[in-house]
């Protein structure tokens, strides 16, 4: 199967504000996807586009393989549930599984009887008196009920506490293992984003810095702590993505396709957080920033 | 059955993390050979954890024969290893008992053997792979 | 879709239906009360100005059937004034809230995002609720305007501003419009409660300038000049007048609705006083209303100054063809704005 997500130089503006900007993925099928990245870096603009609620104002965008422009069909395949999960206030829990009911053709019924009792949420109290972990969880089960290919989930858990967040990922985990839905959602802890997501984007300043499966990225990044020394005296083939130096010191984090040549430093691999935030630290790099790229390009 | 745990402190890649937990549980007898490891669905229902992570573990179990996936059925042990329980490894004690001697006398404090103990077994789970 | 409208607009349809059916019951029981009297005073004298007449006997037949009108007054104008409300009410309680209360809430990227297009979710919306909206606000046009028949045929007016905004079809346009109105504010502000105020403050500014400014020029009036002689005046009605100025009750076809009636003027077109022919008006200096003195002689004694005073009107046969003109435009300005609201759905730019 194609790319769940294929974006083209994608971008938006607002007026002045350029929130996204020169956007290029290809993102591969049957992964969940983090979407990481500061506040104000454009990871709702970004899921927006995908789901169809905005359109780009720069660059193409395809989503399973077509425009998502409002139709029906599109719409039965991408479940999207927004930030703050909301929910009809006034409406029941029971109320809202008949809404999806009688919104989308495809809705599995069964599945979402199965989950609203083993979430032990009651049916006739109204979603505004639940908590916001219950919320959340009617949100994503309306969405998943209906079976899409691709659920798009913007900061799903950034409200919750501990114990709900928890709960929320483990449902999430077991309808992706039972249906083979793809994900992608955004968040700005990492450390959720390390348990769940096997695809990783890191988006800082309306620009996408870092697109790739997790263990290939992982693997491919190295800290390096050697002497002092420039980043042209590293060996060839490896991007420097940041560099910090002391006087009698050099820590390099490289990016290298290959295994790491040995030299005369310390090399160790980066936990999931460090490697985000190292791409969240950098000044911005414009132009296609997620391939390899020669030592010395990185500014 | 097996339960698993993450630990995302541990520095050791998750599907990793999986595998040694099942050869621990080889090794102290709570699997043997025809056990039924939980489902894709039944692990990342209890741990939230990505479904290909745990499919890449089995798969790892299967490449180092140590399970075997039926399909339609699930994943089985294939094999046994060694019931040793810890008193077997007599010697393997009085040596470590005696290197921890040494370190105390070298005046390494609890905290720091424990330290050391650590990042030298992870040192060697890192070459391993 | 319409399930979901349905639901979501349940609370508010109660409220209104329990509403309606209590204003229903004060229609009609304080309703048969009044046709009943008025029947009973009407029959006891055959056509209505004959209870004027000379007998004693019709003219208390003719106080009494004052009596019934004047004791009916107060209700009659907070009844009125209910009717005109209802398009309003309709448009802040049901239609700000519509569209609205779905932005303000983020709940329309639930809806959005369901198997139903944004187009079809709006226009089941608008459908659905503004159905409701116009048959409520007819419900209450009807009773009204049969409650108040025979007021409204003693007081001979059908065409002040508040009862031609009350009666018939015109509230109809003023509710589709009041609650397209509400819609597209809410739409457009993405805030329930700044959309409900800007509707209100347009209702009560339209309720003021329409009837003034353009429902007299919806269709051509009539002007007559009458000018002020014997044999004019003496088929006036009255006359009064203050310290500027002066004007006679003028013979207008009955039912008429008289647009503009400027004072009496002179061949140049200036307004003159009565004090200016102090010797034509007896007994009167500079101030007095009466229709005791002679009209007829009043007349003859001003023929030589060539005065007239005009009256513009619109017969009564305008009645119902200004009604439906003021229907239509507002239905028109409501399917206008309705499709302001479609075509910003469209535009996904959010």
């Amino acid at each position: 199967m194609s790319a769940i997500l294929q974006a083209h130089a994608l971008g938006k503006r607002y007026g002045q504000r350029q929130a996204l900007a020169d956007c290029t993925l290809e993102i591969p099928p049957g992964h969940v996807v983090g979407l990481v990245g500061p506040n104000g870096a454009g990871k709702t603009t970004l899921l927006k586009i995908a789901c169809g609620m905005l359109a780009p104002t720069t660059g193409r965008i395809e989503v399973l393989g077509e425009q998502p422009n409002g139709a029906t069909a599109q719409l039965a395949r991408v479940g999207y549930v927004a930030q703050d999960t909301p929910t009809y206030a006034s409406l029941s829990v029971a109320d809202h599984l008949k809404f999806g009911a009688k919104m989308n053709p495809g809705w599995d019924a069964k599945l979402a009887q199965a989950r609203v009792e083993q979430l032990g949420l009651n049916p006739k109290q109204k979603a505004g008196k639940l908590s916001g972990g219950q919320r959340a969880q009617l949100a994503l089960t309306v969405a998943v009920a209906k079976r899409p290919e691709l659920l798009i989930l913007d900061e799903p858990v950034a409200s919750l506490d501990p114990l709900a967040r928890r709960d929320f990922l483990r449902y999430l985990m077991e309808s992706v293992a039972e249906h083979d839905t793809s994900v992608i959602l955004s968040s700005h802890l990492v450390s959720d984003l390390e348990r769940v997501c096997d695809y990783l984007v890191v988006l800082v300043s309306s620009r996408v810095q870092l697109a790739g499966e997790t263990d290939d990225l992982l693997a491919q990044h190295h800290r390096i702590v050697c002497t002092r020394r420039q980043e042209s005296d590293l060996p060839e083939g490896l991007q420097v993505i940041s560099a910090e130096h002391t006087d009698r010191q050099s820590t390099f984090v490289v990016r290298s396709e290959r295994a790491l040549p040995a030299g005369d430093w310390s090399a160790e691999h980066l936990e999931l957080e460090d490697l985000v935030l190292t791409y969240m630290e950098r000044p911005v790099v414009h132009g296609a920033a997620t391939a390899m790229q020669p030592t010395g390009e990185a500014r | 059955m097996i339960e698993f745990h993450l630990d995302a402190r541990s520095g050791i890649p998750p599907y990793q993390q999986i595998v040694r937990q099942v050869r621990q549980a080889l090794l102290l007898g709570l699997l043997t050979e025809g056990d039924k490891l939980p489902t894709v669905k039944e692990v990342v229902a209890k741990v939230a954890i990505n479904p290909n992570t745990v499919s890449k573990a089995y798969r790892e179990l299967e490449h180092l024969g140590l399970a075997a996936a039926k399909p339609g059925v699930g994943t089985f042990i294939t094999r046994s290893l060694g019931h040793a329980s810890l008193t077997e490894h007599g010697p393997l004690r009085q040596e470590l008992r005696a290197w921890i001697d040494k370190a105390r006398a070298a005046g390494l404090t609890e905290p720091g053997i424990e330290a050391m103990f650590q990042n030298t077994l992870r040192e060697s789970a890192e070459e391993e792979t | 879709m319409i399930w979901l409208t349905w639901r979501q607009f349940r609370a508010q349809a109660l409220t209104v239906l329990v509403l309606l059916a209590a204003a229903a019951i004060v229609f009609l029981v304080t309703g048969l009360r009044m046709h009943h009297s008025y029947a009973a005073d009407l029959a006891a004298c055959a056509p209505l100005h004959a209870c004027d007449g000379a007998t004693p006997a019709a003219r208390a037949l003719g106080a009494q059937i004052y009596q019934l009108q004047r004791s009916y007054e107060p209700m009659f104008m907070l009844l009125q004034l209910l009717v005109i409300a209802v398009p309003a009410l309709i448009g802040i309680f049901w239609g700000a809230p519509l569209i609205g209360r779905e932005l303000e809430t983020g709940t329309h990227q639930l809806a959005w995002n369901q198997t139903v297009t944004r187009t079809r979710w709006l226009a089941v919306k608008l459908a659905v609720v503004g159905v409701a909206a116009i048959a409520t606000t007819a419900i209450f046009s009807w009773l009204l305007t049969w409650w108040a028949g025979p007021l409204d045929q003693l007081k001979g007016d059908r065409w002040a501003a508040m009862t031609f905004a009350s009666r018939d079809i015109v509230p109809l346009g003023y509710a589709a419009f009041a609650f397209a109105l509400g819609t597209t504010l809410g739409l457009l502000l993405r805030r329930t409660l700044p959309a409900m105020a800007i509707t209100l403050a347009v209702f009560v500014a339209i309720q003021i300038l329409v009837p003034a400014l353009v429902r007299p020029h919806l269709l051509p009036s009539t002007t007559t000049t009458f000018p002020i002689n014997q044999a004019s005046t003496s088929q006036f009605h009255g006359f009064s007048g203050s310290q500027t100025e002066f004007h006679f009750d003028l013979p207008t076809p009955q039912g008429a609705w008289l647009t503009s009636q400027p004072p009496v003027q002179n061949s140049s077109g200036q307004v003159v006083r009565i004090e200016d022919y102090s010797g034509c008006f007896p007994g009167l200096d500079g101030g007095g209303q009466g229709d005791d003195p002679d009209l007829g002689q009043i007349g003859a004694c001003l023929a030589k100054d060539n005065l007239h005073q005009t009256v513009t009107y619109h017969p009564a046969s305008h009645y119902w063809p200004l009604q439906w003109m003021e229907t239509g435009i507002f239905l028109v300005l409501a399917g206008a704005l309705a499709g302001t609201c479609f075509w910003w759905i469209r535009r996904r730019q959010n």
